[in-house]
């Protein structure tokens, strides 16, 4: 292939120059492409980032009356949490995983102290784990979301059967894909249903991490009504006395 | 009997057709690639399983180093008509003047004057970082001593200073580039930064709640309540 080959028309003469073969070496080309490549597919960003759009609530005080409070019933307050060492390293557990912990209680926080003892009478506090699905079941915080939104999830469940047969729009897929989102969209924001609203709330310590994983069980578990929030006093209360019962092993 | 003659071997290979390859390679990763930005600190963003990207023109990019420090970078038009006028480099440029004004007319006794070259300098670097006070020394400085500068963590003129938020008649530093940001004149940023996708905020995913607080917070003072998250696809199925 890389040699030119002179021929010199199939006469053999006594005395005729022997065949010459012009030959190419191809070998530094390769190598100066080989670096080249090298240098490409070091400097090259090949996955773009993902984006998540979030909305905050305004800055400014709000009256009383006018803030949108959520239903007592509807409500669940997520207060998240990371393990630091004192250096502020995070510690992590056997398996790699950082200690994260969600904190969560339903409807209002109790704090009363009835009989004195120094400790909360009902502290529906409870303590939780980003642990994702195990093939379908879900756990740890996903799980109780899931319970909570299961109505919205349940009629979602049948459209995405729907949109995976491609029942939309036969032969569109982009049709289809469209249809699909207006539809969950749709039984997102569905008033009818019982959904819940979600209080998502970070100690100091937490980590940036836990609270994207957070952000990220709202898109899994289909809940349209979230927010971000400031941690209180009465969080911090409810915590450490749920620590002083659990105490940790 | 005739000798049984050896044939001699070349024991040449020929590459050609390797070297076929290696090109066509190369001409594929020249045409896909995007240079990594150059930032001061490389920060390993959380893991989340939206799937919007990241958009590449018309975004303000805001990274939190492990450490509080705040960097910023701007990218402009993308469009071949508007790059004289909003491309990168120009935006850049309006957008310090801007800030810069804001900054004397806050600061009155102690303002900033930049020249021309230093303008100049601003409009090529991706990811800045520096308090106003500092802005001359730094774009002074050559381009390995300005990376060297901004990647030291350690340094007091690093990062752009972010706390005494909450008063409104006095901008803190950061808020003073956000607003200029959004004043550039560019219309296409601005109206990217009001439906969220023209603002980025980049953290590490260790980073605790509180730092990344701060800049939210501050976001949040200046009425830009819906912004962007930069995150890493989910790798597992978890």
């Amino acid at each position: 292939m890389a040699q030119i080959e002179q021929s010199d028309g199939g006469k053999k003469k006594k005395g005729a120059q022997k065949k010459m073969s012009i030959h190419v070496d191809f070998t530094p080309m390769v190598d100066m492409n080989m670096l080249l490549i090298t240098f490409f597919m070091l400097c090259t960003t090949m996955i773009k980032s993902q984006t998540l759009t979030i909305s905050l609530p305004s800055n400014e005080k709000i009256e009383q009356n006018q803030m949108n409070k959520a239903k007592e019933s509807e409500a669940i307050t997520l207060i998240l949490t990371t393990e630091r060492n004192a250096d502020g390293k995070i510690k992590k557990d056997d398996t790699g995983r950082p200690m994260s912990t969600v904190y969560y209680y339903e409807g209002m926080p109790e704090i009363t102290d009835a009989d004195g003892d120094g400790r909360i009478d009902n502290n529906k506090l409870k303590a939780e784990y980003f642990v994702g699905n195990d093939g379908h079941i879900q756990q740890g915080i996903r799980k109780i979301l899931h319970d909570r939104n299961k109505q919205v999830l349940e009629r979602i469940d049948k459209e995405k059967a729907k949109w995976r047969n491609k029942e939309f729009a036969p032969g569109n897929s982009a049709a289809n894909d469209s249809i699909y989102q207006a539809r969950a969209r749709e039984i997102r924001n569905d008033s009818t249903l019982t959904r819940p609203v979600v209080i998502i709330k970070a100690t100091p310590e937490a980590s940036w991490e836990s609270l994207i994983s957070a952000l990220d069980e709202m898109q899994i578990n289909q809940i349209s009504r979230y927010q971000i929030d400031n941690i209180n006093k009465t969080d911090s209360v409810l915590i450490l006395d749920y620590l002083a019962k659990n105490p940790k092993k | 009997m005739g000798k049984v003659k050896m044939k001699r071997k070349s024991t040449l290979i020929d590459m050609t057709a390797m070297s076929d390859v290696t090109v066509l390679l190369l001409t594929f990763f020249m045409l896909t690639s995007t240079f990594l930005q150059k930032e001061p600190v490389t920060v390993l963003t959380p893991s989340s399983v939206s799937e919007q990207k990241v958009p590449t023109a018309n975004l303000a990019s805001v990274l939190v180093s492990p450490e509080g420090k705040v960097f910023i970078s701007i990218a402009g038009d993308a469009d071949a008509e508007t790059k004289d006028t909003w491309g990168s480099e120009a935006l850049r440029k309006t957008i310090l003047n801007e800030a810069v004004t804001l900054y004397n007319k806050q600061h009155p006794s102690n303002p900033v004057q930049l020249t021309v070259a230093q303008r100049d300098a601003f409009s090529k670097i991706n990811m800045f970082g520096v308090p106003f006070q500092v802005l001359p020394q730094f774009l002074s400085m050559s381009q390995t001593e300005q990376d060297k500068f901004i990647t030291d963590m350690t340094q007091k003129g690093v990062g752009i200073p972010i706390n005494d938020n909450k008063d409104m008649e006095r901008l803190n530093e950061f808020q003073i580039w956000m607003r200029a940001i959004y004043n550039s004149g560019n219309d296409n940023l601005q109206k990217a930064m009001k439906k969220g996708e023209g603002i980025a905020v980049k953290a590490d995913k260790d980073t605790p709640y509180s730092i990344v607080h701060d800049v939210l917070d501050n976001l949040q003072t200046l009425k830009m309540n819906r912004f962007s998250i930069m995150t890493a696809l989910k790798t597992e199925q978890d």
